[in-house]
């Protein structure tokens, strides 16, 4: 796969910003705020012309649903990153509705062997429609099931080589999910295939009441870069995107906070 | 009976009179729209894309704009806040590079000054009028000389006007029918008022700058929820300005509100169906018709919406 070094999660309110960033060669953006049809979102149109990658995020799917997952999405999904050009498409592992009712939020799936069955059959029917890639993108959990047959690595590549989809690795909740379980983020790094990684996202965090929580709307903490080194120092995976979903702070932060992924990974800036 | 000819009123047959009388009002009316065409083409040698948010600001929705403007310029840098009483302080130290329109409202912040005073400040006012009379220099902004030389055609029009309402009256006194002519003298009295009172701020050169302007900053629009603390005090003074007072109460609900700050709207930008601030700055007629029809800004990148 293309090395495209650092990148960002595209969003409406930073739109201007992503905008002016001269070295950038990938972005991510939310797929259902894509029409597949109508116009692109106002600047990813441009972003586009500049030859960037993007690729669509779905947040919808519901992969990790016992049910297999809505036809209409899957198209969608599939239309969005013809629409984009995209080199591939992500989704999570994970569940937001069950017999109909919409959660609002991605839930952690219990690592058990029936649920890799029908995860393994979701990616299955969504690859039938893809004409590109799909990368899965475990997500951070604060509690594990108390079922759980498999191991979070084990969980991981099973599903991954039976499917054969890539990884979408986030380090931010890597750490998270290691700091809040007093495991070690490294051993999960060695625990996945990390030829499969497509890209990594990175995030912000902040501590409340002893758990770690990943929010997305804090600055990226020391350890979480530090993770960036060990990760690039075993592969160093295609590409590293920052991933801001609200509370963006000055312009001069922001460059910051990828300027210090660019070092972490050995990149070069894009500021 | 109007093929009658005895006792036309003024010797003339009403038909007759009515095609001449329409023919000439509209004659009136098409001269007075090439005279204006000429007087407020402007220059287009100008890069209006250089222009800082109070200029473009000024261009887009007038005076009052151009001080909210600069007011969201400086409210993003932490320069002032809203204090009791629809009130102004100043809340951290005056920014570098800042305009004579920032340092005026800075000062009248000191002052405690109302946010909705600030517009009759005399310091705020001498400003403002600085920056119009920069604007005009540049071929950017009408003149006021040139206005007045455009509404000079109202003059015409009050002609035909009183010409009307003397014939109206001969002929009652004749007993003619005059139901067409009433309709013709309101024809020529609307076209006259229209005249006398259209105003025009922009040139034909500065809209079609500020249309490039405003697709170049589409990512400020207020649909976006743009991230002020992203783009900055410049960032927040042109969405302002592009966008008119909705992005300052997008940016900073409390502070706008707390402030009582004039719902404006920035000429060229859709209607957001806010009641009560429709077209505020739309009565500049022809500015406005170009604008609405080019509003989303997808439209028009080929040049196909006049100008």
């Amino acid at each position: 796969m293309t090395a495209y070094g650092v990148g960002i999660g595209w969003r409406p309110e930073i739109a201007g910003f992503v905008a002016q960033l001269p070295g950038l060669r990938f972005a991510e953006v939310v797929a259902e705020s894509v029409h597949a049809h109508g116009d692109l979102p106002v600047g990813l149109a441009e972003l586009r012309e500049r030859g960037v990658a993007v690729v669509p995020h779905g947040v919808k799917l519901s992969l990790g649903g016992a049910e297999p997952v809505e036809p209409a999405r899957v198209t969608h999904l599939a239309a969005v990153a013809e629409r984009l050009g995209a080199p591939l498409v992500s989704e999570h592992i994970a569940y937001v509705r069950a017999g109909g009712v919409e959660a609002g939020h991605l839930l952690p799936v219990p690592r058990s062997r029936e649920a890799v069955d029908a995860i393994v059959a979701n990616v299955r029917r969504t690859r039938a429609e893809l004409s590109v890639p799909i990368a899965l993108e475990p997500i951070a959990a604060l509690f594990d099931w108390p079922d759980d047959e498999l191991d979070e690595g084990a969980f991981l590549t099973e599903i991954l080589e039976r499917t054969d989809a890539l990884l979408l690795l986030d380090v931010a909740n890597v750490y998270a999910n290691a700091r809040n379980r007093g495991t070690d983020p490294l051993a999960l790094l060695d625990s996945v295939p990390l030829e499969r990684v497509a890209y990594v996202h990175v995030a912000g965090g902040a501590e409340h009441d002893g758990i770690y929580h990943d929010t997305h709307t804090d600055a990226v903490p020391q350890p979480v870069l530090d993770l960036i080194t060990e990760l690039c120092a075993r592969r160093r995976p295609p590409a590293l995107m920052l991933e801001r979903d609200g509370d963006y702070p000055a312009a001069a932060e922001l460059r910051g906070e990828l300027d210090a992924i660019a070092a972490a990974s050995g990149y070069p800036a894009v500021t | 009976m109007y093929l009658a000819a005895q006792g036309d009123t003024w010797g003339i047959p009403g038909p007759a009179f009515l095609v001449l009388y329409l023919t000439v009002t509209i004659a009136v009316m098409i001269l007075a729209a090439i005279h204006r065409r000429i007087l407020f083409a402007g220059d287009r040698r100008v890069a209006v894309d250089r222009l800082g948010p109070q200029q473009i600001a000024y261009l887009t929705g007038g005076e009052h704009l151009a001080v909210y403007a600069a007011l969201g310029g400086l409210r993003a840098a932490g320069a002032i806040a809203g204090g009791t009483g629809k009130t102004l302080y100043q809340s951290g130290p005056l920014p570098a590079g800042v305009t004579p329109l920032d340092n005026a409202i800075y000062n009248a912040a000191g002052r405690q000054i109302r946010a909705r005073e600030l517009t009759g400040d005399q310091w705020v006012v001498a400003a403002v009028r600085q920056l119009r009379e920069g604007l005009e220099a540049q071929g950017l902004a009408v003149t006021p000389a040139r206005l007045k030389a455009a509404r000079m055609w109202a003059v015409a029009g009050a002609a035909l006007v009183l010409l009307g309402v003397g014939r109206l009256v001969d002929g009652v006194q004749n007993d003619k029918p005059v139901g067409f002519l009433v309709v013709a003298l309101a024809v020529a009295a609307f076209a006259t008022i229209r005249l006398l009172t259209r105003k025009r701020r922009a040139t034909h050169a500065a809209d079609k700058g500020l249309r490039a302007v405003r697709t170049q900053y589409a990512y400020l629009a207020p649909s976006q929820a743009p991230s002020y603390a992203t783009y900055g005090a410049t960032g927040a003074a042109m969405g302002v300005a592009l966008y008119g007072t909705a992005a300052l109460y997008t940016m900073d609900p409390a502070f706008a509100a707390g402030a009582g700050i004039q719902r404006i709207q920035a000429a060229g930008t859709p209607s957001g169906g806010d009641s009560g601030s429709t077209s505020y700055s739309c009565s500049s007629g022809s500015s406005c018709s170009s604008g609405s029809s080019c509003g989303g800004g997808g439209g028009c990148g080929g040049g196909g919406c006049g100008g």
